[in-house]
């Protein structure tokens, strides 16, 4: 797995690197940590460079040094790369890259994240002014609308006691499942699977609940408790509000994805204003 | 061995209770049979006489198929005591007739938990659950628990609730908890003392003694039916007597989120 982690120099941006730090270990994950500067030139901004090493430090620290799958930096400091921005990279039996990139943030961050191929995107953002992410208003909804892969939202680094992930569709990727059940054992969390439909009647067994079904049986093989809801489509923007004052909530947003309709982009505004913990938008 | 009938439709309900029923029988020792109920529409339905008995044999036919692809696709460790019976009518009165003339000790069927209260009341008042002649498992939801609990509230009766339950779970690998509802509109949930639950949480507990099982748990929880509800997530099973009406108890099954067993 690839996670490319979006920071800036704000206080939010250093309180997810713990969480980061879980999931890699859980999942030995590739790194990207991606810092934003405003104006291009020769050299990357001291002071965004120097943070992302800090980061990286901090991340390395919450791994026993026994198993840190990540290097040394290779290189003296950070090198121009032709698509435009800095890098550093490091050796190690993982990758942790450092790159600094120059533009506006959603567009930047969006751009690495098609190229990097990653298959999940966090990032921290502002819970006191809305969704602000290092002086942009939108930043994080702009990511979770128009990301290629997955996005996780931490708003507040707080334990959750529930994951309640919501589908509509029956395509679900193999990575947003690992993503869910990694979710699940980093906040020792229970899972609800709430299926939204249409039409709640119905003998016969539909794509949607064939795939509730699979996944009910892939997280109790993983032994997670996980707990099977069904919602009428016109309950579920309360639904999800009031789920996520307390839980993480996870939207499958897919193309064919109802929930995409549904949730428009003031919606998932006002969903990242409500929430207490995070967000994960899956693809 | 408990002589239990299981309901089997091809839906997500019944894929649960499948493989709930699978897991309950590693607590108690279920003597599992399967059934399934074709409910014609009246167009359907044709001729009289051999013509008739024709298409009924079609039907069912059909409805062993059905059986077999199930048991096959959730390929249970649970093995069945009979051959798979599969009817033609109306379902509630055929699963009636067949727990009655075959003395079952539990029915269990399945049920799709959704927010919808009424869903569950009608479920709740309907001849399967008020004319069954055993204990009804609604299974709702998977679990990995190995506690079930016994719910009350003011309106219940000691004596039906653990001297059924028992009959069923008395022998069981479970461990009990007891919690007494009341109802009270907060923003979260409250434990209260153990005194608000009176008269009757103390008899479901000296009754539970009676019968050998100490209560690991007694709790008195005041809160609305949602937040109870999601409470009751920790247990593999609430057991519970049928309500009557649309009683706050009942809107707290109705939001539960681990399966429950209605005893009468």
């Amino acid at each position: 797995m690839k996670i490319l982690v979006a920071l800036d120099t704000q206080e939010y941006s250093r309180n997810i690197l713990k969480e980061v730090a879980r999931l890699a270990r859980n999942t030995l994950a590739d790194l990207v940590f991606l810092g934003i500067q405003e104006q291009g030139g020769k050299e990357p901004e001291a002071r965004l460079a120097e943070t992302l090493l800090r980061y990286r430090q901090d991340v390395c620290s919450y791994f026993d040094p026994d198993e840190l799958p990540y290097g040394e930096l290779v290189g003296p400091g950070f090198s121009a790369v032709k698509s435009g921005g800095w890098i550093l990279a490091t050796n190690g039996m993982k990758e942790l890259t450092l790159r600094i990139a120059a533009g506006t943030s959603a567009r930047q961050i969006l751009a690495v994240a098609a190229e990097s191929e990653a298959d999940l995107v966090v990032m921290g953002c502002n819970c006191t002014l809305g969704c602000e992410w290092d002086g942009e208003m939108n930043v994080p909804l702009r990511i979770a609308k128009d990301a290629p892969c997955s996005v996780l939202v931490i708003k507040q680094p707080t334990r959750a006691d529930k994951i309640v992930s919501i589908l509509d569709q029956s395509v679900v990727s193999q990575d947003s499942l690992e993503i869910v059940n990694q979710l699940v054992t980093l906040h020792e969390a229970g899972l609800k699977i709430v299926g939204v439909k249409e039409k709640m009647a119905g003998s016969r067994m539909d794509g949607l609940e064939r795939r509730m079904i699979e996944l009910v049986r892939y997280y109790n093989e993983r032994e997670v408790d996980a707990w099977v809801k069904m919602i009428h489509t016109r309950d579920v923007k309360e639904f999800v509000m009031n789920s996520s004052k307390t839980s993480i909530v996870a939207l499958w947003l897919g193309k064919q994805s109802l929930l995409r309709k549904l949730f428009s982009l003031n919606m998932v505004d006002k969903l990242l204003e409500n929430t207490g913990s995070s967000l994960l938008i899956l693809r | 061995m408990l002589k239990t009938l299981l309901y089997i439709n091809e839906d997500l309900a019944s894929s649960i209770a499948l493989r709930y029923t699978d897991y309950l029988n590693k607590f108690v020792k279920l003597s599992l049979f399967v059934t399934h109920v074709e409910e014609p529409d009246d167009k359907d339905k044709v001729g009289t006489g051999w013509v008739r008995r024709t298409w009924e044999d079609g039907v069912t036919s059909s409805g062993g198929r059905l059986i077999d692809r199930m048991l096959r696709t959730e390929n249970i460790d649970c093995h069945l005591a009979g051959r798979p019976k599969v009817f033609v009518g109306d379902r509630e009165r055929e699963i009636v007739y067949e727990l009655r003339s075959g003395s079952y000790k539990l029915f269990i069927q399945g049920y799709l938990n959704t927010s919808d209260s009424d869903g569950f009341f009608e479920l709740v008042s309907s001849p399967l659950c008020t004319d069954a002649p055993c204990p009804v498992l609604v299974v709702k939801n998977l679990t990995i628990s190995k506690k079930c609990v016994l719910l009350c509230g003011d309106s219940v009766d000691p004596g039906i609730l653990v001297e059924k339950s028992m009959a069923v779970l008395g022998d069981s690998a479970f461990s009990f908890d007891i919690i007494f509802y009341k109802f009270r509109e907060h923003e979260n949930l409250q434990v209260l003392d153990r005194a608000e639950g009176g008269s009757t949480l103390n008899d479901v507990e000296t009754l539970l003694a009676d019968a050998g099982h100490n209560a690991d748990k007694t709790t008195v929880l005041a809160g609305t039916p949602e937040q109870v509800g999601d409470y009751l997530k920790e247990y593999a099973l609430v057991v519970s007597t049928l309500p009557t009406r649309k009683c706050m108890r009942m809107h707290v099954l109705a939001n539960s989120l681990a399966s429950v067993m209605f005893v009468r």
